[in-house]
């Protein structure tokens, strides 16, 4: 049976306990294609139960659930069935199992994982501010995971006196800081005007990636697996 | 605002510098712009394959000295620029704020005098802490003969400094860069580092270059082996605990009759750098990479070199092996020694497992066992061939060791500096400083 969840953790722990003991369950987002002539369900929410199976995880593993959640921002599309093959692993061992290496589930998870933390490290640095005419600064940027929203504390705690927007825009969401809070909303476009010397800004930063570079040492390959081309079409000194 | 013309000259007189991580301080933000980011965080990267973390830039390239290597020197006929402490100031906190850097990486030419050269660069410093309220973070060159009471102040508002100490010896430095001395090159990051302890031992609050003290030389413009280099860089981080010694391959940029005509290429930079890696993470000693008067074997990397001279310590059961034997296996590092050790509490690991957890056994294969089962070379006699092979198809991975951010490499137990760990003496290590810089 295929077990289609929405995305969200309830969602997603009210599935693992309707295929916990389905020998042949298949966890997948709705986004996925259906297939021909296997069985499936949609899963309905059940908060009262998602609740208990989340007490219940955090008993066994105070860690799992932060995993969980990084996980289900995973772009990865078996994201939710390597979630639940671990935390199916877990359930039945009783008892931390993130050292198990050995173990296909865990792997797997591990590997998602480190995937979704390395995209944050990465954005940390490759997000590219521009500063609007009210002294904001917007970033449109296009993760491979869900991760804008977590990438907020990064940039509060070194901008606490500058509001900012992040846009993911494949995604057609923002995670926003007003200068005192932050919440994420849905933003499909943004209008924005640029301050007064921010061409000029731009056009120093290209100047000097240009001369920081060392001609004669060129080294392309290790330059794409550092920064690979998908990251390029929104940082200023590509454009 | 810095105009185009200036910027270039600026960054392309400091692009040579190689010390430039971003790593060591977790400096907070109480209000203003920036903080530290302990791992340090890359922002870009280069079609050379470097990594832009900092704004790298001279304050002048107008210089007094002229040092026979330097493409700033002063008898060359080439623009010159200069930028004042309030335009530099500016343009790192414009690109900060844009998120283009992670802080300030400020050197210059001598300008004038010493004295009014580091005067210049502690001005631009203090504004960008004071009057910008820059907490990002900042790296300042100590320039040689400036006074003490100089590079001290601008100790307390950098996160780094570092002195380069050029040439790996006496005799190049005076041949090369007769202005320069060894005094001037060694006293202020003897000072400093004294009153780093000092700052230390009395448990003051303030900041005092928290992510400590770096320097750099050059690599095949003078006659040094690397068998010396490698003693010396020991001798730098056993006597001056220095965080990283960083090595600059010779470019010829000017041409000199002291100098060679072709690169030092960019193999041997490399080969150092691993060595380099062995004395910080993996418990060796200098005097176990390579012998004084030899270089490091170009076809093998020091790891690899150091194995096939001690055999009598493998294979190693992956099974029960300790730490520090597992990292001294060829082809395992910190990581996969970290997998190991975390996998082994569980299960006896067998081969495939090695596999799946991706370590790469492919140098590794020859010194180990796995459950007991040696799956190496069954004619000892090849592995030297077999090793150099795998060598060759992995030269282009394994140069990301040392472009890359230094403080992502982590091994098993937190902080790299608490797995410091060094063999031999302080005694050998001393006479090493004093014997040859």
């Amino acid at each position: 049976m295929i077990y289609f969840t929405d995305g969200t953790k309830e969602n997603f722990l009210t599935a693992f306990l309707l295929a916990y003991r389905d020998e042949e369950a298949l966890l997948a987002s709705s986004e996925t294609q259906l297939v021909l002539g296997q069985e499936c369900v949609f899963v309905k929410t059940d908060l009262l139960r998602a609740k208990k199976a989340e007490a219940r995880l955090a008993a066994l593993d105070g860690g799992c659930l932060r995993e969980l959640s990084l996980l289900l921002r995973s772009g990865d599309a078996r994201r939710e069935q390597i979630a639940f093959a671990y935390l199916k692993f877990l359930t039945e061992m009783r008892r931390p199992v993130r050292g198990m290496l050995a173990e296909s589930a865990v792997l797997d998870a591990i590997k998602c994982l480190e995937a979704v933390t390395l995209e944050i490290h990465r954005m940390h640095g490759f997000v590219r501010f521009l500063e609007c005419g009210s002294g904001a600064l917007y970033a449109p940027i296009a993760p491979v995971h869900d991760i804008c929203d977590l990438l907020v504390p990064h940039f509060r705690a070194r901008f606490p006196e500058f509001p900012f927007v992040l846009h993911d825009v494949p995604r057609r969401k923002a995670a926003v800081y007003d200068g005192k809070n932050a919440f994420t909303a849905p933003l499909e476009r943004a209008e924005i005007v640029l301050s007064a010397d921010e061409k000029e800004w731009q056009a120093l930063w290209r100047r000097y990636y240009r001369s920081v570079n060392i001609p004669s040492r060129e080294r392309l390959k290790q330059m794409r697996a550092e920064l690979p081309l998908r990251y390029r079409p929104f940082m200023t000194e590509f454009l | 605002m810095l105009d185009e013309r200036r910027l270039k000259i600026l960054t392309e007189g400091a692009r040579f510098d190689v010390s430039c991580s971003s790593s060591g301080s977790g400096r907070k933000n109480p209000g203003g712009m920036g903080n530290g980011y302990p791992a340090g965080c890359c922002h870009s990267f280069t079609p050379d394959g470097r990594c832009v973390s900092l704004l790298k830039i001279l304050l002048s390239n107008d210089c007094i000295f002229s040092c026979k290597y330097c493409m700033n020197r002063s008898d060359l006929d080439i623009p010159r620029a200069s930028a004042s402490p309030e335009e530099i100031a500016e343009l790192t906190a414009d690109f900060y704020k844009r998120n283009y850097i992670e802080g300030l990486f400020l050197s210059s030419a001598i300008v004038k005098s010493p004295n009014e050269t580091m005067e210049r660069l502690v001005r631009t410093v203090k504004l960008l802490r004071i009057k910008y309220r820059f907490h990002g973070y900042i790296h300042v060159k100590e320039i040689p003969y400036a006074d003490e009471g100089l590079i001290f102040e601008a100790a307390k508002y950098a996160d780094r400094m570092s002195s380069n100490i050029e040439l790996p010896s006496e005799k190049s430095l005076k041949l090369l860069a007769p202005q320069k001395s060894k005094q001037s090159l060694l006293l202020p990051m003897k000072q400093l580092e004294n009153g780093r302890q000092l700052v230390k031992a009395e448990r003051k609050k303030e900041l005092f270059l928290p992510a400590g003290q770096t320097t750099q030389m050059i690599v095949g413009a003078s006659p040094e082996r690397d068998g010396q280099i490698v003693r010396l860089t020991q001798a730098l981080y056993r006597g001056m605990n220095l965080r990283r010694v960083y090595f600059s391959s010779y470019v010829p940029l000017v041409q000199d009759s002291l100098l060679p005509d072709l690169p030092a290429g960019q193999l041997r930079e490399h080969r150092l750098y691993q060595a380099d890696w062995l004395l910080r993470f993996y418990g060796f000693s200098a005097e176990e990479i390579v012998p004084e008067n030899e270089d490091l074997a170009p076809d093998l990397d020091p790891k690899c070199a150091w194995a096939l001279r001690n055999l009598q310590y493998f294979p190693v059961e992956v099974n029960r092996a300790p730490l520090e034997l597992l990292l001294r296996v060829p082809g395992i590092g910190g990581k996969s020694a970290k997998k190991i050790l975390e996998a082994r509490k569980y299960t006896t690991l067998r081969p495939e497992h090695l596999k799946k957890m991706r370590v790469v056994l492919k140098r590794a294969r020859h010194f180990i066992t796995v459950g007991g089962v040696y799956a190496g070379a069954k004619d000892f006699r090849q592995v030297r061939g077999l090793l150099a092979a795998a060598e060759t198809g992995e030269n282009a991975r394994q140069m990301s060791f040392f472009d890359g951010e230094n403080g992502q490499f982590r091994l098993p137990g937190g902080k790299a500096e608490e797995n410091f760990r060094l063999y031999g003496t302080k005694e050998t290590a001393l006479s090493a400083l004093t014997g040859e810089l």
